[in-house]
């Protein structure tokens, strides 16, 4: 198992403070490619502000977007694809994969985890990976070891409709890594289904 | 200690200020109306538990209306449908009224007026704490009557027992509708007073003769202890017996139809003379009729002389016949004595079927107060040991039909004595217990001095309202469950216990004896049973050929 996560992308815009977006490696960019799986909805990131051990923004994918300039051209062109490549190869890197990131903490210097809106913010190309299930257990215990969820309100704030998704998604991932605080982790979870499921259904 | 039992979370307080709310998902339906919870709060220097009656129940999370538009199809399969699988489909809002914490030493709730934090456990309370606070009594000890066992809870769960030296002394009432039980609910109570830790001394007036059944006490084990062995004496209305001269003014006047402002008058007057003349309770009807005639306008003369009476007298003298003379159980000289009604470990039931209301009125009246006259010289000890009216104990009579004796809007001889009795009778140990099917028709001051209430069903809208103006114990929450109350289930309230509670009356040891007729089952047998006489009779008559001769003719 590597030390770190696997890298899958870099900070390329924000939309707020805690919003930002983030462009998949594309095949050239880097060794080991991300896999679909490695940036899916409602995986957990970190952004590293500094390389290293520096401090790290720690957020949530809660959104994909595919960015294709080829799209809408659909009149014939004078150069096939194959020659392309040859001809002009950066049009290709064009289309790249982007995933949007809603911050949801940080980790500071000496390594300890906060939730809630971070006061530093992450710079362009700042390097983005997976977060390993032992930091994102160590990301929701508090300092006397609770299981702590601090982020919902921020999340629940966001005008995003798939935020209820996206929240009941972790809440199952927490519920396999703290069997013990099942129950209300199922309170949370039965309150945010009845409201986003049943509700709007009625 | 038990285990608690964890069912909600308190919201916060309620509309008034003994309520609070909680939040409950109670999916095994626990949580009922009436049902006690506590929670856990310091009141006078310790945790105590704060226990609470449940009065509402109110849904605060349910399947949208449209989840149910195919009768086949549960909601909860829509939401499943949708990815709600989760068990999590009601909470309820529950509100509670505060009772208090028991207090040992008073045998009393005290309300701390300590509200609940918000976010903190309630609790149901468990069988044995409520059989501990809910009763007076316990059940088969000195002192209690038990009743039946708490509704809310399994049968026999959690018994309640009355203090019998509560409605002993403030008295009882006990209302329900036609058929909800009251005379098996009265009988379960006699059957608990004549048990051998009471040994009451218990006289019932019963106009419909349906408690002769409880004669079966006599021979039944479980009453029986040692040498003790309850005594039921039944008095039919053959038996009855009312000396002439026990009547007071106001029972002849209400007895004789139809007074003129006269015949009132000359009544008053040939009253006292009678009084005056052989002494109090020492004449006969045709004493009575010769004062009468004394006082009347043309006296007769002294040599005896038969002369015409004037209207007046000679209409008092017809209606003086006619009530009283006529009368089998009005007697010249027979009374009921107290002494043969009246002793522990002895059950007297006077049946007034087929006697006149009026009479009825009459009976109870000079019973009641002769009883009480009886128990006001005893305690004064102006009658001693071998007086025919010296009842050194004290003792309680069970009216049924109350509303016969008590009714509001019109007179009864029998009111009066039965309110100086409500009003004064606990002084002297004289306690009434009232059993009416009409409160709406019992008068309001009376049905408001029985401090101890046993109120089955009502579904009559001013009988409700009547029990809701006369009865303060009862709180409203309570009053809406009456017409919901169901054969055999009652509330009682009141001085014999601690809070009111819901109880289902236990099942009588003796048979009871109020069954309706079974009128279908009665035609067939009728049928069964006559129609072999006239198969008979009609056999006979076709048998029976007329004799004719030769020639055809008939002979007799």
């Amino acid at each position: 198992m590597n030390d770190i996560g696997k890298r899958i992308g870099k900070i390329v815009k924000s939309n707020t403070h805690i919003d930002y977006v983030c462009q998949v490696y594309g095949p050239a960019e880097i060794l080991e490619q991300p896999e679909p799986s490695d940036y899916a909805f409602g995986e957990f990131v970190a952004i590293e502000l500094l390389s290293g051990s520096g401090p790290k923004l720690i957020g949530v994918i809660y959104n994909t977007l595919l960015l294709n300039p080829e799209f809408g051209n659909l009149g014939p062109r004078l150069s096939p694809r194959s020659e392309q490549e040859v001809f002009t190869p950066d049009y290709l890197v064009e289309t790249a994969t982007l995933v949007g990131i809603i911050t949801l903490g940080w980790q500071d210097r000496d390594g300890r985890y906060w939730q809630g809106v971070p006061g530093l913010a992450a710079t362009v190309d700042a390097p983005v990976r997976r977060l390993l299930t032992e930091e994102l257990q160590a990301f929701h215990l508090d300092e006397a070891g609770r299981l702590q969820l601090r982020y919902a309100p921020v999340l629940l704030g966001q005008n995003n409709p798939l935020v209820p998704q996206l929240l009941m998604n972790v809440i199952d991932r927490l519920l396999a890594l703290f069997p013990e605080q099942r129950r209300q982790l199922t309170v949370m979870r039965n309150n945010l289904a009845w409201k986003s499921i049943v509700q709007p259904a009625g | 200690m038990t285990t608690q039992t964890c069912i909600g979370t308190v919201k916060g307080p309620g509309e008034s200020p003994h309520e609070f709310t909680f939040i409950a998902p109670d999916p095994e339906r626990r949580v009922k109306n009436g049902e006690f919870v506590y929670f856990m709060a310091f009141a006078d220097g310790q945790e105590r538990r704060i226990l609470g009656r449940v009065t509402g129940r109110q849904p605060v999370k349910l399947f949208p209306d449209s989840f149910m538009a195919d009768p086949a199809v549960p909601p909860e399969s829509v939401a499943a449908l949708l990815g709600y699988d989760s068990d999590a489909r009601e909470l309820f809002e529950i509100t509670v009224t505060v009772l208090g914490f028991f207090d040992e030493r008073l045998k009393d709730f005290i309300n701390p007026r300590v509200p609940p934090v918000g976010g903190a456990p309630v609790f149901i309370a468990d069988d044995a704490m409520l059989t501990q606070v809910l009763s007076r009594g316990r059940k088969g000890e000195q002192g209690s009557a038990y009743l039946g066992s708490l509704l809310s809870r399994e049968p026999d769960a959690v018994p309640v027992a009355l203090d019998v030296r509560g409605f002993t002394s403030t008295h009882l009432a006990i209302i329900a509708s036609t058929g909800s039980g009251k005379s098996y609910l009265a009988g379960v109570l006699l059957e608990e007073l004549m048990m051998p830790y009471n040994r009451a001394s218990v006289l019932v007036v019963d106009p419909h003769g349906e408690y002769n059944t409880l004669q079966e006490m006599q021979n039944l084990p479980v009453f029986r202890d040692g040498n003790y062995q309850p005594r039921v004496r039944i008095f039919r209305p053959e038996d009855l017996r009312v000396q002439i001269s026990s009547l007071t003014l106001g029972d002849l006047r209400y007895l004789l139809p139809n007074l003129s402002e006269k015949m009132h008058y000359q009544l008053g007057r040939a009253y006292g003379y009678a009084q005056r003349t052989w002494g109090e309770g020492k004449y006969t009807l045709k004493q009575l009729e010769y004062a009468v005639r004394q006082v009347g306008d043309s006296p007769p003369a002294e040599d005896g002389d038969a002369m015409e009476d004037d209207p007046t007298t000679g209409g008092l003298i017809w209606r003086l016949g006619s009530a009283l003379g006529s009368s089998k159980i009005f007697h010249d000289f027979e009374n009921l004595e107290l002494t043969e009604l009246f002793e522990p470990g002895r059950c007297t039931v006077i049946q007034l079927n087929e006697v006149d209301r009026r009479e009825q009125q009459v009976i109870v009246a000079t019973l009641l107060r002769r009883v009480y006259q009886a128990r006001i010289d005893t305690t004064k000890k102006k009658v001693s040991r071998g007086d025919k009216n010296y009842i050194p104990f004290p003792v309680f009579c069970l009216l049924e039909e109350a509303h016969n004796y008590a009714p509001a809007n019109a007179d009864a001889v029998s009111s009066e004595a039965l309110k100086t009795i409500l009003s004064e009778g606990r002084k002297f140990g004289v306690s009434i217990g009232l059993i009416s099917q009409r409160p709406g028709k019992l008068d309001s001051d009376v049905l408001s001095q029985c401090m101890t209430q046993c109120i089955m069903r009502i579904t009559n809208p001013i009988d409700q309202n009547r029990i809701a103006e006369s009865v303060e114990s009862v709180g409203r929450d309570l009053l809406k469950e009456l017409p919901a109350l169901s054969k055999g289930q009652v509330i009682v309230s009141g001085a014999s216990v601690n809070t009111p509670v819901l109880l289902r009356v236990r099942a009588r040891v003796t048979t009871h004896g109020g069954e309706d007729i079974d009128a279908p089952a009665e035609w067939r047998q009728w049928f069964d049973r006559e129609q072999g006489v006239s198969d008979r009779d009609e056999a006979l008559i076709i048998e029976e050929e007329p004799k004719r001769d030769e020639d055809g003719m008939l002979w007799a």
